[in-house]
């Protein structure tokens, strides 16, 4: 609570002159968000919405390129586009995917299958943007994207591990918390294997004590009265960075804890690495974990290297959602499958498929949606969209709305103007427990 | 010497009439023109800064508003250093500038950094950071190296503001080849967001809000905006056809339209003939042309003027426009100062209230009057007592402004050579990569990022974000703390490193503490910070152990990072 009050001061002292309308509300909105939305009056009557919120997070597994849909969860063996792809029988019946992923096919009654999902966006930047963001890139607004809202609004404050991580991929177009502040950014680190970058600290108990006290001690002068507010923020700034790296709660990103069925039941590859430390630091109480699998934008070769992806991703994922639920995490920890787009249904002459935003899918499990269901439905050749599109805004509310967040609420951006977490959008009711 | 200070009194007087014509044929452009009389352009810098100076303490200071005193010589030495060429004096420059006898010195200092190489690269740089951080696609990042390179060139060769946005506004050519297309390169040649970006970055006005809808505060409308994005829809950003080469051209197409329907995916590989604005109940719809009008004045171009005509006639409108002046006065005043006149320091214009209005206007219009001459206004916002104020911690939204001036975080670039120098090493070459080839340019990830690059990642900031919001990452504490390479810079490290040779050549520890001080804070410590220092010798007998932790911590600490 403390924490809270104290971003709340502190985004009031930090405002401009307020000098005439527009900034008056800027500087009330900011004081409200900075607060977390609520009085701390309405912090005592604890709602159910609260209580639902609490403790939710959420595994974002990203399939970097546009993964085809054809060979993943939407084949289509019967008509020429699907082309060589054969299809499986999943522990749903009536629903098949690819035959490249028994393993998902096995734990399908978890997973919810969009088949309509449908964009206009079909360059990589804004199309990673868009999937997010849930908004298209605008030069003068800089959007918060999906983990770093959830952050925001789902973190405990003082917690000592990042709220947000993300686990390989490229920056850029996947974004970072925007307007929402350094708070809200992704920890990111590239190897799951690896201890993440400069945590170790460089020098062992007393030196590192004494390197602390001196620091105090040299930043005392500045902060005495040129930079009282610069070296207070620093110091706190330290002792956070100190008390992450010297927290217990750093074993969570140790591997080397699990044993070796576990890791054997992920797989030991990179992205095997990722669930499974995805799970870990879910479980150790982080919000939101992004996990990045690139080698989807197969414009040539495209069967070979699809098959070859599923191989990697397929008991990864569904051990993920399998470990989830036998910890009881299942309810509270959304899983997403998704890309920026999909492939065409035409196979190219280098026997690939190009980018096709019109009708793609998207997988997601745990959360309390219900799974074992498909969502919409594309015609015969995968061409259009022909029962319950899906657009982008539509998948954005309902995952915020799984996790108990108010999708409607404003943020205030840099120029002070309202920013909705979603504009506007459906909920997929279909999807809701 | 009286003759030559006689001289000099004529060539002002002609000077300041000359400037007064050009000023008046400034203003007779715009809709509010005064009597030229009252409006004469300032050309001598200690003039036009007493005359800031005045007009500030006039229109916002009261009786008794308690002002910061003027900073000591050290603290002036390391704070122009950072402003202008973008690194930190060394022991010998602070200690020989402290000593110097000299009144004019402060003047002189600032005069002989403009004059380094450095300067016209420490802007280019930020430069970069303005542009770049609002790219749209990373490929945008390109350009980078041209830009840093030929702006680098532009600054030190003191080309005039006006000369250097229009060459901004006009340019065509390989992106990896001209700088001077980087704005366009960062919005992919895209009209809308051209549009918006040139009249952000040069006029400081935000008219990109009225994309969708007019403004909810301020009187522009949606018209106005895509009137001004008709003068950027013939240019389109196309790669280059080459096996060894990955790069952009920037075109100018005037080629009509080709009939039928265009791809909704295209990477904009062509220029249209004429802008459309879209109609919101029809967004499906071609929507209506617009004809190039530029907002601030009314004036027109007919449809069919083709590109060179379009960009050269709008960069002419804008750069003549008094907004023009104000946006650069405002965005500098605004770096060295710690807060612009008009904050948020890229948002003025007609429907802005500014903190100090008639100084700003008058500083513009002696920046006007110096023909844009940047160097000119670098030089006379360092001569204002406003600058030369002691830092104080950002003042409270009711707080008076300029009482103080107020200490900015480094940006990446000034923090690197900061690093750099304090512990004495060249920054590391460029080696070719693994495959070979050297590093890419702007490229800021994997195997070809150079440590400066790794740097631009880890620290850089948009230097259009209130500066306010600029605020320190835990990824950036732990790379300053834990960091492989800090952590080896602080060694001492027989001869090879700078704490080594310095212990050796130092024995008394009090001096060496005072060293370190110099080479990191550029300036002496205090006592009480001596002997905080030297109480840490006597608890250990392992020396070298204590004076690496102070290092350590020097270059931890919020005084390196930022520019008092």
């Amino acid at each position: 609570m403390n924490l809270i009050l104290e971003h709340h001061v502190h985004a009031r002292t930090n405002c401009d002159c307020v000098v005439d309308r527009r900034d008056f509300l800027r500087v009330a909105a900011a004081a409200g968000a900075a607060a977390g939305m609520m009085s701390w009056t309405d912090a005592i009557c604890l709602s159910a919405e609260d209580l639902r919120k609490r403790g939710m997070a959420c595994i974002l597994l990203w399939m970097g390129g546009g993964p085809s849909q054809f060979e993943t969860f939407s084949p289509k063996p019967g008509h020429e586009n699907g082309g060589e792809t054969k299809a499986i029988s999943t522990a749903v019946s009536g629903i098949q995917i690819a035959d490249s992923l028994p393993k998902c096919a096995a734990a399908m009654n978890d997973i919810a299958i969009i088949r309509s999902m449908t964009s206009k966006e079909g360059s990589h930047p804004r199309a990673t943007f868009l999937l997010h963001h849930g908004y298209l890139p605008m030069g003068g607004v800089k959007f918060p994207t999906l983990g770093s809202h959830v952050a925001q609004q789902l973190s405990t404050p003082g917690f000592d591990l990042p709220s947000f991580v993300r686990i390989g991929g490229r920056r850029g177009d996947a974004g970072g918390a925007g307007f929402l502040g350094v708070d809200y950014d992704p920890f990111i680190l590239q190897n799951p294997e690896a201890k993440p970058e400069n945590t170790q600290p460089a020098t062992r108990d007393e030196r590192y004590a004494r390197r602390m006290k001196m620091l105090e001690q040299v930043e005392a002068n500045f902060g005495k009265v040129e930079g009282t507010d610069l070296v207070a923020d620093h110091q706190k700034l330290i002792k956070k960075s100190s008390k992450m790296i010297l927290s217990s709660k750093m074993e969570a990103f140790d591997l080397g804890r699990e044993s070796d069925k576990m890791r054997d039941a992920y797989g030991r590859t990179r992205f095997g690495a990722g669930c499974l430390l995805a799970r870990r630091l879910v479980e150790a109480g982080v919000t939101f974990v992004e996990v990045n699998q690139d080698g989807w934008d197969t414009h040539d070769n495209n069967f070979e290297r699809v098959k070859t992806n599923n191989g990697t991703i397929d008991q990864p994922m569904a051990q993920l959602i399998t470990d989830l639920r036998q910890r009881g995490m299942l309810e509270k920890t959304l899983v997403i499958w998704m890309g920026e787009f999909g492939r065409t249904p035409r196979i190219n002459a280098r026997g690939g498929r190009d980018h096709y935003p019109r009708a793609f899918n998207v997988a997601l499990a745990g959360g309390g949606i219900r799974g074992g269901q498909v969502i919409g439905e594309t015609d015969a050749g995968g061409q259009d969209v022909t029962k319950r599109p899906v657009a982008v805004s539509d998948l954005f509310r309902t995952i915020y709305t799984t996790l108990g967040i108010n999708a409607d609420h404003e943020n205030m951006s840099r120029i002070g103007r309202p920013i909705k977490i979603v504009d506007g959008g459906q909920l997929i009711h279909e999807l809701l427990g | 010497m009286k003759l030559l200070s006689r001289c000099r009194v004529g060539l002002v007087a002609i000077g300041l009439l000359a400037s007064a014509f050009a000023v008046g044929s400034v203003l007779g452009k715009t809709n509010t023109s005064k009597p030229n009389a009252e409006r004469l352009a300032i050309k001598q810098v200690d003039q036009a800064a007493r005359q800031v100076d005045e007009l500030i303490a006039a229109e916002v200071f009261q009786p008794e508003t308690k002002l910061a005193p003027r900073i000591d010589d050290a603290t002036y030495l390391r704070r122009v250093w950072l402003d202008i060429v973008g690194d930190i004096p060394t022991p010998e420059h602070v200690t020989a500038f402290v000593l110097d006898p000299v009144k004019d010195k402060r003047e002189r200092v600032v005069n002989e950094l403009l004059d380094k190489p450095q300067y016209g690269q420490n802007w280019a740089r930020y430069w970069r950071d303005v542009i770049l951080s609002r790219r749209l696609e990373d490929r945008a990042q390109l350009v980078s190296n041209a830009l840093v390179a030929d702006l680098t060139e532009m600054l030190n060769a003191n080309d005039s503001w006006d000369k250097i946005a229009s060459e901004f506004i006009t340019a065509t050519g390989d992106i990896r080849e001209n700088g001077a297309t980087a704005i366009l390169a960062a919005q992919d040649a895209r009209t809308d967001e051209t549009a918006a970006e040139m009249s952000r970055i040069f006029l400081g006005i935000q008219i990109q809000c009225c994309q969708c809808h007019n403004h909810p505060y301020d009187h522009w409308k949606r018209e106005q905006f895509h009137e001004l994005a008709a003068f950027f829809p013939r240019m389109a950003l196309r790669p280059v056809q080459s096996p060894t080469r990955r790069t952009f051209e920037l075109i100018s197409d005037d080629r009509p339209e080709i009939p039928g329907r265009a791809n909704p995916n295209a990477q904009n590989r062509r220029g249209k003939p004429e802008h459309y604005m879209p109609d919101l109940k029809d967004p499906a719809a071609k929507g209506k042309k617009m004809q190039p009008k530029f907002f601030l004045t009314s004036a027109t171009l007919p449809f069919g003027t083709p590109d060179s005509e379009r960009r050269g006639t709008v960069a002419e409108w804008m750069t003549a426009n008094p907004w023009f002046a104000t946006a650069l006065v405002n965005r500098m005043w605004g770096e060295l100062l710690g807060e612009g006149f008009y904050q948020p320091i890229d948002d003025i214009g007609p429907d802005r209230k500014a903190s100090a209005p008639k100084a700003v206007a008058a500083l513009s219009r002696n920046f006007a009057g110096s023909g844009y001459d940047v160097k000119w206004l670098i030089r006379t916002i360092c001569a204002t007592e406003a600058y030369q104020r002691e830092s104080r911690p950002r003042r409270e939204a009711d707080g008076t402004p300029f009482v103080a001036n107020v200490a900015q975080p480094l940006r990446s670039d000034q923090l690197f050579n900061a690093i750099l120098t304090a512990i004495d090493v060249d920054e590391p070459k460029e080696s070719a990569n693994r495959r070979g080839r050297p590093p890419e340019a702007g490229k800021p990830y994997g195997q070809n990022a150079t440590v400066r690059q790794g740097f631009e990642v880890a620290f850089g900031y948009d230097p259009s974000d209130p500066r306010e919001t600029v605020v320190s990452s835990i990824p950036q504490a732990l790379a300053l703390m834990n960091g492989v390479r800090i952590n080896l810079a602080v060694r001492a490290i027989g001869k090879e490193t700078m704490l080594g040779r310095q212990m050796d050549e130092i024995k008394d520890n009090g001096a060496l503490v005072e060293e370190l001080y110099l080479r990191t804070l550029s300036r002496e410590p205090t006592e009480a910070e001596v002997n905080s220092a030297l109480a840490y010798c006597k608890e250990t007998k392992n020396r070298t152990a204590v004076f690496e932790d102070l290092l350590w911590a020097l270059l931890n600490s919020s005084e390196f990072s930022h520019r008092r």
